[in-house]
């Protein structure tokens, strides 16, 4: 007991950052990080529709083309929306139910730093002889040594390091909304971002393995001389495809159900009403994730498993639209005879539902397999995928960030170059995609580097990148506006929208150790409840006492080096340099293990809203 | 501290005394769960590829059902003795935990000798995780879950030379219970490889 | 032995004293184990039979494993049932997929 009477180390500028175990500090660094990673993907799309701007263009060439689809849709997935994802679940999931940090902080940390290098790892390749160009799903035989570079080893290696760190994350999320909810706070109570990061986080869990088995068989292919995928030996390249859909459909749920949380709370907070139909959307939420592992042939139609195969997978697929659909109607209906405003953030969320409606139609389109089999490997495809990421999730991660930016970082982002930062995007983004759909109707293959004059693909071609300058401009506009906002000397209030969740009851942002008091929960909208009770603030659930937190470490960040030092090893057939980086990491975990973390009190009387709540 | 007999001043079930304590045992269920689908997708592999044995030695050729059988029943018997020392835990008996715990590491050192044995045998005979795409769904299948084995053996001893200092506490008390479940986990495992790549290997013919 | 594990799965036990029901569980596996080798190793069993036999075995041993040696059938477990009940259930269609639709 007396071990751990210390106070808070004092640890300050980078080191603070490297050593950080605090959720709130995570998700900065997510974003952080998965914002550089977005602008690094955006210029790979930049330099995609450059070259597809007009016929016969020679902005790249076509290795480099292949490098670039490749690595724009890795990064963007993997490095880019995932983390932004990850981001709000860190800033925001915490505090929606009431605790003080996640339930694991220090493999939290170790979930960003994991993420962060396995991001750099494959991003060196650029570098380092050619970045992986077998695209972003990397079928064999394509990607195996005979045909492809050294820039695949990076992708292999550099996925499983990340890969890794998303699927502790889920872990890690999933255990604190189990067992760490406030007192009074059901499953039922629980606002619908946290309840979409919960089934995200199943998602995660059970997803990710598939991955990890898939990029550790083509790593033994490329690298051992394994014959999973090799058909001389007796291997089998569907495997891949299987292995890697079972994971790559629930992945992209794992990407929509977040967003589809933001916008159930963004919509009612702006509505001034609470959402319509809380259970329904529970149960909509639930289904899709169990829907989500029972349809991934549908990307693998035209490989030949068969009617019956096809028939099953395609019925699934479609039945997912049912949910989906009650959400969408559940957000037109709490809209409807609220008292709406569009702050930045509404203006996504609002514009979020008929774009991805749009996008989920053309999916339903894609679901029908003899249909398919005209689209497959088209631009219809790829206009489908992008309206259900950039104008589903990517709206929505912007409306999130919007809402959330004054708890994360104890200001409002300026309301003026919001509104142009979303309209040049906005229009940006349809002048890009919508095109795309009759480009792919009239024929025109993905994954082309160039394309013919005269086959009416030139008009098409050229307005979609055109739009690609607006998203270019409406994205700069953003930065532009997180540089202003941080400049800027306005503080924020606790409470700056009237919310009705519990992440709005504390300072923004908030101290430390989140809640003076753990928070009683009444019911559902747990602050809405209390403030049309006239009270000022929460109910605590507890006195007043010292609070325990956990000790930051140096400890993520080494175990991270060490897989990336292993991971080139592997990259240059190094086995001296494996085994040292495993012995970092390995090093790492006995120490951690064996070296207990006392963590410190913040005494009662530090804390500093004493006496605001009673 | 007295660490050499029962402790009464630690609580009963004292690995879920703390929400350190059940936070970690939700966490490692669940990992346990994302595991299951690791395993799962190696083993539906395997089974996809096992006749793919390119010219090579098939499973019928290869396995020996009297040296699978050894090697189960040494990691089914060290499973009961984590069982064992779980029932040590609960009676918040560290000398017996320790007791317990070296005799499951020392059956499964048993069961990996065993199995370093067989793999080399088998290397011998031309069936190589570059043979064919069998041998190297073969390998990656059971070696990974050898590879498990050899990490919990590693897991358990360090918890073993920790707990000599630290005894039995609330803190040390999930660890323990933890490595257990793990333990037990890689002997489910276990069983169905031996009845999947073991017994129908010896069967031979398709699957379904 | 089946309504043993039966049990088991019906009434969430809260707590469980001594190693008797472990040691019956240890006890099963053994069995089950020697049955399933003796049935490949000797054609005690018709052979279309054989294979759905020692799949059905491993199942029922691992059941017994998880339930009564990981407490897989207590209170508080409940989450821990879903967790793995999951895993199982993805696993299931992986294989089934993987049996009917990897080879044309």
């Amino acid at each position: 007991m007396s071990a751990h009477a210390s106070h808070a180390p004092k640890r300050s500028g980078l080191w603070d950052w490297l050593t950080t175990v605090d959720h709130k500090k995570i998700a900065i660094l997510y974003l952080i990080a998965g914002g550089l990673f977005f602008l690094v993907g955006g210029f790979e799309a930049l330099l995609i529709r450059l070259q597809l701007m007009y016929p016969e263009a020679s902005v790249v060439g076509a290795k480099t083309f292949n490098e670039l689809i490749t690595m724009h849709g890795t990064t963007m997935i993997f490095l880019a929306v995932m983390p932004v994802i990850f981001a709000l679940m860190n800033a925001v999931v915490p505090l929606q139910i009431g605790a003080r940090d996640v339930a694991f902080p220090f493999v939290n940390a170790l979930s960003f730093w994991l993420f962060f290098f396995g991001g750099v790892l494959m991003n060196t390749s650029w570098f380092l002889g050619g970045a992986p160009d077998a695209g972003w799903t990397s079928y064999p035989t394509l990607a195996l040594n005979q045909y492809s570079g050294h820039g695949v080893d990076f992708y292999v290696l550099g996925l499983q390091i990340a890969g890794l760190g998303t699927l502790i994350g889920g872990i890690n999320f999933l255990v604190t909304i189990i067992n760490m909810r406030a007192p009074g706070m059901t499953f039922m109570r629980m606002p619908m971002f946290t309840w979409s990061s919960f089934v995200t986080s199943g998602l995660i869990l059970f997803a990710f393995p598939a991955i990890t088995v898939g990029l550790v068989l083509l790593m033994f292919d490329r690298l051992f001389g394994g014959n999973f995928f090799n058909p001389d030996a007796g291997g089998n390249v569907v495997i891949w495809e299987h292995l890697f859909w079972i994971f790559g459909h629930p992945e992209v749920y794992i990407l929509i159900l977040p967003a589809f949380g933001v916008i159930s709370e963004v919509v009612s907070t702006f509505s001034k009403k609470r959402l319509f139909g809380y259970s329904s959307m529970v149960f909509a939420t639930a289904l899709i994730g169990f829907l989500a592992f029972m349809v991934w042939a549908h990307h693998m139609f035209t490989t030949g498993l068969g009617a019956i195969a096809n028939t099953l997978f395609g019925l699934a697929t479609m039945l997912i639209a049912v949910p989906t659909g009650i959400k969408i109607f559940n957000w037109l209906l709490t809209m409807w005879g609220g008292q709406i405003t569009f702050p930045t953030a509404n203006l996504w969320a609002v514009s979020f539902i008929p774009t991805f409606t749009i996008g989920g139609m053309t999916g339903v389109m894609l679901a029908i397999p003899p249909a398919n089999y005209q689209y497959h490997d088209s631009y219809f495809v790829v206009a489908h995928f992008h309206y259900v990421i950039v104008g589903g999730l990517v709206f929505g991660l912007f409306a999130g960030l919007y809402y959330w930016w004054p708890k994360m970082f104890g200001k409002m982002l300026n309301e003026t170059l919001g509104k142009w930062n979303f309209w040049t995007f906005f229009i940006g983004f349809h002048l890009t995609f919508f095109p795309q759909h009759f480009l792919g109707l009239m024929g025109m293959p993905r994954r082309v580097f160039t394309y013919l004059k005269d086959q009416n693909l030139d008009v098409g071609n050229f307005i979609s990148t055109i739009g690609v300058f607006g998203m270019t401009i409406g994205t700069i506009l953003f930065l532009v506006n997180v540089a202003v906002t941080a400049k800027s000397s306005k503080r924020a209030p606790a409470d700056p929208w009237d919310g009705r969740s519990l992440e709005w009851s504390i300072p923004s942002p908030p101290p430390e150790y989140n809640f003076a008091q753990t928070p009683l929960v009444r019911g559902l909208d747990a602050f809405w409840i209390e403030k049309m009770a006239g009270n000022k603030g929460m109910t605590p659930a507890e006195p007043l006492g010292d609070i325990h937190m956990p000790s930051p470490s140096f400890l993520p960040f080494l175990m991270s080096v060490g897989l990336f030092i292993a991971g080139y090893g592997f990259l240059y057939h190094n086995y001296v340099v494996v085994v040292i980086g495993l012995i970092v990491t390995f090093a790492c975990m006995i120490a951690r293990s064996v070296k207990d973390d006392p963590g410190y009190h913040i005494h009662e009387d530090e804390i500093e809203d004493k006496g605001v709540k009673a | 501290m007295a660490t050499h007999h029962a402790n009464a001043v630690l609580p009963d079930e004292p690995e879920k005394a703390t929400l350190e304590g059940k936070n970690k045992i939700l966490g490692f269920w669940l990992f346990l769960g994302g595991e299951t689908v690791l395993f799962g997708s190696l083993f539906a592999t395997f089974i996809a590829l096992r006749d793919q044995v390119n010219g090579g030695p098939t499973g019928q050729e290869l396995f020996e059902l009297p040296l699978v059988a050894s090697a189960t029943l040494l990691l089914l018997t060290s499973s009961m003795t984590a069982v064992m020392a779980t029932q040590a835990l609960h009676k918040k008996n560290l000398k017996q935990i320790q007791v317990w715990l070296t005799i499951t590491v020392l059956l499964g050192l048993g069961f990996l000798g065993l199995e370093i044995y067989e793999f080399t045998h088998y290397v011998h005979e031309g069936h190589k995780i570059s043979s064919s795409a069998f041998g190297s769904a073969f390998y990656t299948l059971v070696g990974f879950h050898g590879g498990h084995v050899a990490f919990g053996i590693l897991w358990i001893i360090l918890l073993q030379v920790s707990a000599t200092k630290k005894g039995l506490t609330v803190v040390t008390a999930p660890k323990f219970y933890l490595a257990s479940l793990y333990w037990h986990f890689i002997d489910v495992v276990w069983v169905f490889i031996f009845t999947v790549v073991y017994l129908m290997g010896m069967i031979g013919g398709k699957v379904g | 032995m089946g309504a043993h594990a039966e049990e088991g799965v019906r009434k969430p036990k809260v707590k469980h004293d001594g190693p008797k029901r472990h040691v019956v569980a240890f006890i099963g596996s053994l069995v089950l184990t020697a049955l399933a080798f003796v049935a490949v190793a000797y054609d005690v069993i018709p052979s279309g039979f054989t294979v759905p036999f020692i799949i059905v075995l491993a199942f029922v041993q691992a059941l017994f494993q998880l339930f009564v040696w990981m407490h897989m059938d207590q209170k508080g477990h409940e989450f821990a049932r879903i967790s793995i009940f999951a895993g199982l259930f993805v696993i299931l269609m992986v294989v089934i997929v993987f049996v009917l639709w990897v080879w044309i």
